[in-house]
């Protein structure tokens, strides 16, 4: 144990944990925006999976890394337009047609990753960029400001999002439609455009977290996410659809499964009890959950399609 | 352009379908500056349609609408909230987890775009808070308001959008009677400052102190255009019916025999653990009604709830049901005593809106031998059962298979009476059995309570509807914070009496 | 409105299940002509090019010197859809069905006695479940752990070795176990870390992080996820030792060495019996003796005369039993 309270190692845990963290915490923030809007896509994973492959194939074809997060954004921008079609204008079961995006992205990113790539092939990952100054600072410095672009964008659009939601027009519209579409209709509100532009955004950073998850790795796989897109839902229902909480629970989530794979190296956690070991950040994430728990309720007309009629 | 004699809003001709239904067939209406105009009939009748017609929540099949003289084209809420139209829904449309201010902000344009401007929205609110005597916080969220205050927090909405034409839809259906009053004069102010207002409701009373003229809607046609001066409530009632109604029951004499319902010294407290209930005594005898007058939220929910079982009572009182001790039994026990309950939130206290209409009749009894056959439902007998009592109670459903929650609220409540009557209760708890129902269903359920009372039920009528408590009890006890202040006959009870009492003045009263 | 959404709905879910189903029911390879040719098919967990488990197989069927027809269904990390390939490769009339994957053995106990004249082959499994038409197979995973082990700690200068495996089952123990006890006894330390999971790259990749945080400067692991940690290791510019296939692809100039399933030696004489009537019923298992196991250096990395010795004396030591890998 004393192995672990060691600077370095306290310092990689860290760095790791942040990485961890990335992709989960633009995914949930998109769901965050998505969700407040009334709008539940269980297609986060599946948004992933496509963008992160595309940007993958994008890199290995032309070695371009910012190429490659365009690319990732136009993929969750279409995926977006696809979801917003199928649940603001027809009204489809989000349940449902949200499972149908994942697994359109989990068969079509493994299609095209096998007539395209085949093998997998290790391309170059998303560089760190530190930040001049705060990079310098003994402990934090490293694994908070030596990170890469994404990373920073993802913890950036926290605050970002909070704004959005709590202090602009926009905000208070995705707001209201997700809690009483009939009382935004009445005063003029679009709810068909406003949640399209919520699922847009959501998308749109679901698309980023995949291009986060695969920049990072610098190599693509089928089903390379494994469900992570699930476990961004998830910490929305954590984080209260605030986005503090859910970026609270990214980093608990990342917090305890770098934790955990550090303790592994280390033998702290023997091999003997290592795959029990490997639920730990699910039931560290419940048990905070339960610890936590305020009364809060989800937006009244999550999941619900609105129609006038 | 604000002379009173100008039309501010004309639709000519509107007429509109639903699938199998002509909700309006060419309607004629007309609002002037000033005035309050009332469109009046039963559920159903086509006002709602009409309205949301002018808000541009729907679109007319055929018909012309001129605003202020000017043909106008309103497709969406946006063109009518533009074109200054204001509307309060008979439900509200309120974000009940955002600020007042934020629900007011909602869809305006901002001066500070991309961001609110919450702080210029609050500073208009409490102008015209005080303009209008419509007092309420904006910093609060709506969630923690009273139902009157939400009610001002629409009308604000209205008043922020500059509105000149309101619409009001049922505004006092959710209201207390102190509540209908403050709001009447609020409309009335709005009204006298050059405002055209349309003012929806079927509460006669309502209609003919609020209205300078009154137009009668019935099965989507308008069948009467009047004013309170040339008119009565009965009819009024007649024209909403289409035939003529008993407004006020008579109570025909009848024979009052044993106590059924005694409570001595029973105390009762509220959700928040104060007393609500200030020991009280009094009986009911078969053959009776007891009605029990209050202004709402004097403790009548709360002994309704002791006496139905669902609320504890404070020790040393004592509940008594056909002479045996019911004080702290279970809510099934005491209807095995013979007690029938006809709860204040027909939803979802008395029904259960996802159930059919025959699961909803046999809600109290399907544990008995009567539909259960080694321990499963025989549906033939339910549905016998269930078929026979839609027929007796006049239940209008497609079939005894409909979901409840499509029923119109005036059915729900027969649903209801019907499960609770069919069990010959000896003694009836009806708590505002007609609230929120068509004067039709009403008078029908007036007449089934009359006819338990002579079957020999013992009945307590707990109502807000002070019509209601006049015209069906043989006694009257007046609650007022929690103590039975007076028990008067029916014959004594004036309304000008019971109404001093209600307000907690009794010295006129005893002489 | 309500109908066209549902047709939308089920044409999304119909559009996602057509482009898994694309890919699960890939490539139909032939090596070989028509008529008389043997059938084989190909039941595989993860991508027939995963550079791991699924390709071993997939390439030592495309090694055997017979006249042979192969299909493949990879992918089918749900095993109730490989056994439904399983199945309906047996009803097409396939005559050896490999269900490559210890997850499928009990899909095979229900499907096996149904068809009596298919041979089903089956591994990572060390018995056959008492069933006369299945082979099974195992590799000896401990053997190539021994030798990667001994030169990974002959070229470590810290000593400390990180081990990134999966679940704690099959051979991935073996491998392990073997790696562990040759680079022990070469007097380094040896961390392992057992992710949990096949399939996930991330977690791989931050476990190899981990372990060189712990200092470690040469790294191994096993199973499909690794491509994530090799990653790691090529940032970091640490040597990685590979198994399963030839991982060398994945970073030309630090791949030291990978230890190669040679399954066709094994299938080899499965075919063999299955031709003179022996449908099944025999335990297989490919090690360095009969060449199922190959250790494949790379070229790419240099290794001191010193090194390279050590290693062939333990794959001798290995072959003649004077070695112990300790699995």
């Amino acid at each position: 144990m004393n192995d672990f309270f060691t600077s370095g190692v306290l310092v990689a845990t860290a760095a790791s944990a942040i990485r961890l963290a990335t992709p989960y915490l633009l995914a949930s923030l998109g769901e965050t925006i998505g969700q407040r809007s009334g709008v539940l896509n269980l297609g986060v994973d599946g948004v992933m999976l496509l963008s992160a492959f595309f940007s993958y194939w994008t890199v290995l074809q032309t070695g371009n890394l910012w190429l490659a997060v365009v690319v990732a954004l136009a993929v969750g921008v279409i995926m977006g337009v696809l979801y917003g079609i199928i649940t603001v204008f027809f009204e489809a079961t989000q349940g449902i047609s949200g499972i149908g995006i994942f697994i359109f992205g989990l068969g079509f990113s493994d299609l095209m990753f096998r007539q395209q790539v085949g093998t997998p092939k290790p391309v170059q990952r998303l560089p760190n960029v530190d930040i001049p100054v705060l990079a310098d600072i003994p402990y934090i410095g490293e694994p908070l400001f030596q990170r890469s672009l994404l990373t920073y964008l993802a913890f950036a659009l926290v605050p970002l999002t909070f704004l959005l939601l709590n202090k602009t027009t926009f905000g208070l519209n995705i707001r209201s439609v997700g809690e009483n579409p009939q009382a935004a209709d009445s005063l003029g509100v679009s709810v068909e455009r406003t949640r399209f532009a919520a699922i847009l955004i959501g998308n749109t950073l679901a698309g980023l977290a995949g291009a986060a998850l695969v920049l990072q790795l610098g190599i693509f796989q089928p089903n390379l996410t494994q469900g992570m897109g699930f476990i961004a839902v998830a910490l929305v229902y954590f984080g209260a659809w605030r986005p503090l909480g859910v970026m609270g629970g990214a980093l608990l989530y990342g917090l305890v499964n770098a934790t955990v794979l550090q303790w592994k190296s280390l033998g702290i956690i023997p091999v003997s009890i290592s795959d029990l070991a490997g639920m730990a950040p699910a039931i560290v994430t419940i048990g905070a959950l339960i610890l936590l728990a305020r009364r809060v309720n989800a937006p009244a007309a999550l999941t619900k399609p609105f129609s006038r009629h | 352009m604000n002379d009173k004699s100008n039309n501010l809003l004309e639709m000519r001709g509107i007429t509109k379908y639903f699938p199998g239904v002509v909700a309006n067939s060419d309607v004629d209406f007309d609002v002037r500056y000033g005035e309050v105009h009332t469109l009046l009939g039963e559920n159903g009748a086509g006002k709602s349609t009409l309205v949301k017609i002018l808000f541009g929540l729907y679109q007319a099949d055929k018909g012309d609408l001129l605003l202020r003289g000017e043909a106008m084209e309103i497709s969406s809420p946006s063109d009518a909230i533009s074109s200054r139209i204001g509307m309060i829904h008979q439900h509200f449309m309120l974000v009940p987890t955002l600020t007042v201010a934020e629900n007011v902000a909602l869809g305006m344009p901002s001066t500070r775009r991309p961001l609110t401007d919450l702080d210029k929205v609050s500073k208009k609110i409490s102008e015209i808070s005080e303009e209008h005597g419509l007092a309420v916080d904006p910093a609060e969220i709506v969630e923690h308001l009273s139902v009157g205050e939400r009610q001002r927090v629409e009308i604000i909405k209205a008043l922020y959008r500059d509105a000149e034409l309101l619409v009001l839809d049922e505004p006092t259906a959710v209201l207390t009677p102190k509540e209908v009053d403050d709001l009447f004069v609020i409309l009335r102010r709005m009204a006298d400052n050059g405002r055209g207002l349309i003012f929806i409701s079927h509460k006669l009373r309502e209609v003919m102190s609020l209205s300078d003229r009154i137009t009668v809607l019935r099965n989507g046609q308008v069948v009467g255009a009047t004013t309170p001066g040339e008119t009565s409530r009965e009819e009024l009632a007649q024209m909403m019916v289409g035939r003529a109604v008993r407004l006020t029951p008579d109570l025909p004499p009848n024979e009052v025999k044993e106590s059924r319902l005694s409570l001595n010294n029973v105390s009762v407290k509220n959700d928040s653990d104060t007393l609500a209930v200030d020991n009280v005594s009094f009986e009911v005898r078969a053959g009776e009604i007891l009605g029990i007058a209050g202004v709402s939220g004097n403790g009548q929910r709360e002994i309704a709830e002791a006496i139905a079982g669902l609320r504890p009572i404070e020790p040393n009182g004592l509940i008594e049901i056909n002479g045996s001790n019911v004080s702290d039994t279970s809510t099934r026990s005491r209807r095995d005593q013979g007690l029938g309950f006809i709860p204040e939130e027909r939803v979802p206290d008395g029904a259960i809106p996802e159930f059919t209409v025959e699961e909803n009749l046999i809600l109290v009894d399907h544990e008995t031998d009567d539909f259960v056959n080694r321990g499963l439902f025989s549906f033939d007998k339910i549905s016998e059962h269930s078929s026979q009592l839609v027929s007796d109670f006049n239940v209008k459903t497609p079939s005894v298979n409909t979901p409840t929650s499509s029923l119109s609220g005036g059915n729900i409540q027969k649903v209801i009476l019907a499960r609770e009557l069919s069990a010959s209760p000896s003694v009836l708890l009806a708590c505002q059995p007609t609230r929120g129902v068509d004067i039709g269903a009403a008078e029908y359920i007036h007449n089934r309570l009359i006819e338990q009372r002579e079957l020999g039920t013992a009945t307590l009528l707990i109502s807000e509807d002070l019509d209601e408590v006049l015209g069906l009890s043989d006694r009257v006890a007046v609650m007022y914070e929690g103590k039975v202040i007076a028990v008067v006959s029916g014959e004594d009870a004036g309304r000008e009496k019971v109404g001093l009492l209600m307000a907690g003045i009794t010295e006129a009263v005893d002489a | 409105m309500r109908k066209k959404l549902r047709l939308i709905s089920s044409l999304i879910a119909v559009l996602g299940v057509l482009a898994l189903g694309a890919t699960a029911c890939g490539s139909d390879d032939s090596s070989g002509g028509g008529g008389g040719a043997l059938t084989m098919a190909i039941v595989a967990p993860s991508a027939s090019d995963d550079l791991a488990f699924s390709q071993s197989m997939v390439d030592s069927v495309n090694a055997l010197d017979r006249d042979i027809t192969v299909q493949v269904t990879d992918g089918t990390f749900i095993v109730e859809d490989a056994a439904a390939a399983i199945r309906g490769y047996a009803e097409d009339g396939v005559d050896v069905v490999i269900a490559h994957g210890t997850q499928f053995g009990a899909s095979l106990a229900e499907i096996a006695p149904d068809f009596p004249d298919t041979t089903f082959v089956w591994g990572t499994a060390t018995d056959t479940q008492g069933l006369d038409n299945v082979f099974a197979y195992a590799p000896a995973a401990d053997e190539g752990g021994y030798v990667n082990g001994v030169v990974a700690a002959a070229i470590s200068s810290t000593g400390i070795i990180g081990v990134v495996g999966p679940v704690e089952a099959g051979d991935a123990v073996s491998y392990i176990n073997g790696f562990t006890t040759a680079a022990e006894a070469g007097g380094a330390t040896v961390n392992v870390t057992y992710t949990g999971s096949f399939g996930d790259v991330a977690l791989a990749a931050e476990a190899a992080e981990a372990h060189l945080a712990n200092n470690a400067d040469v790294l191994t692991g096993t199973a499909q996820m690794v491509v994530g940690a090799v990653g790691v290791a090529s940032d970091a510019g640490v040597p990685w030792f590979g198994t399963q296939s030839n991982q060398t692809s994945l970073d030309p100039d630090l791949v030291v060495a990978s230890q190669v399933y040679h399954w066709e030696f094994a299938l080899e004489e499965m075919l063999e019996l299955r031709d003179n009537g022996t449908k099944g019923g025999q335990t297989f298992e490919i090690n360095l003796e009969n060449g199922g196991l190959v250790i494949e250096f790379n070229d790419g990395f240099e290794l001191s005369d010193d090194v390279k010795a050590a290693a062939d004396a333990a794959i001798a030591g290995i072959i003649d039993g004077s070695i112990d890998t300790g699995a």
